[in-house]
């Protein structure tokens, strides 16, 4: 039987076809930069036909929103941690050394 | 002492006005109160070395946090170069067979339990920081050292691509999988973790 069109199509198709490691590392990737359309079309296509990278997309969202909660956590003005008075005054004391050797 | 015009520099009142603030931001980023003892140390003394090249064009406080920022990045390249063989590795490595089956027909699927099983990853109700943040650390500290610094340079101090590299020197593919396996993780890691 002659191979016709439909054929190449599925085989075509096939070769589109990514698995989830693939996907999973398109969804991190695109984090970092915007995805050729290859790419980009794999992942959605992909994404379609599988509810567990489904779930991974949505819980790499989460996991960005978790680490701004974090950093907003870290980085805001107020001290959230003090200094140990112990380890203030030995570094205190390490300072002091250093100046006046200078 | 300095002859910088629009800020001053006064070590004598540095551990007293900064400590605890220098102190807070190396710890958020190397979660271990001796290390972020020791870099705060550090970064006053290199500081006080430094003194000469200040030019009062920023407060002191943004000119100490430069520089610790260095010393942080520093006690990551250090761990880089004791591990020379597993940073190498994760070049080649995007399929990381912890995580993905490898025999066919199922290649490159989900391994059991290493996929995401809950519906979200955060808890019901109202997100509590510092509950939050208590489980971050814990899985970060989980994550094999060199993915741990690209992880945390990433998401905590926002660089972008190309600083990365260039503080890490490392190529933009080798990153992308490296952040992808630090993902693999942190979302396994919190799923398990935090939830149950």
């Amino acid at each position: 039987m002659a191979k016709g069109p439909g054929y190449r199509m599925m085989v075509f198709m096939s070769k589109q076809m990514i698995a989830c490691d693939e996907a999973s590392f398109l969804i991190s990737l695109r984090e970092e930069r915007k995805l050729n359309f290859r790419r980009w079309w794999q992942l959605k296509m992909h994404l379609l036909t599988c509810h567990l990278c489904r779930k991974y997309a949505k819980q790499i969202g989460e996991l960005n929103y978790s680490m701004e909660v974090y950093r907003d956590g870290v980085s805001h003005e107020s001290c959230s941690h003090k200094l140990s008075p112990d380890a203030g005054s030995r570094i205190d004391k390490e300072l002091n050394r250093e100046l006046n050797a200078k | 002492m300095s002859d910088s015009k629009e800020h001053k520099l006064d070590p004598q009142k540095w551990v007293e006005r900064y400590g605890d603030y220098l102190f807070s931001y190396a710890l958020g980023r190397v979660n271990d109160s001796g290390k972020a003892e020791d870099l705060v140390q550090e970064t006053f003394l290199a500081a006080l070395k430094a003194m000469d090249r200040f030019r009062g064009a920023s407060t002191e406080r943004t000119w100490l946090i430069s520089i610790l920022k260095r010393k942080i990045i520093d006690t990551y390249r250090k761990k880089y170069s004791s591990k020379e063989s597993a940073f190498g590795s994760h070049e080649e490595t995007v399929f990381d067979g912890d995580f993905y089956r490898s025999e066919e027909p199922f290649r490159g699927h989900w391994l059991e339990g290493t996929g995401p099983n809950s519906h979200s990853l955060l808890p019901e109700g109202e997100l509590e920081q510092e509950e939050l943040m208590k489980y971050i650390n814990l899985c970060v500290e989980n994550l094999p050292a060199p993915l741990a610094a690209a992880f945390i340079m990433r998401m905590i101090d926002e660089e972008d691509s190309d600083t990365l590299c260039k503080e890490l020197s490392i190529t933009p593919s080798n990153l992308w999988v490296m952040l992808h396996r630090a993902r693999l993780r942190m979302r396994e890691c919190l799923e398990n973790k935090w939830l149950s």
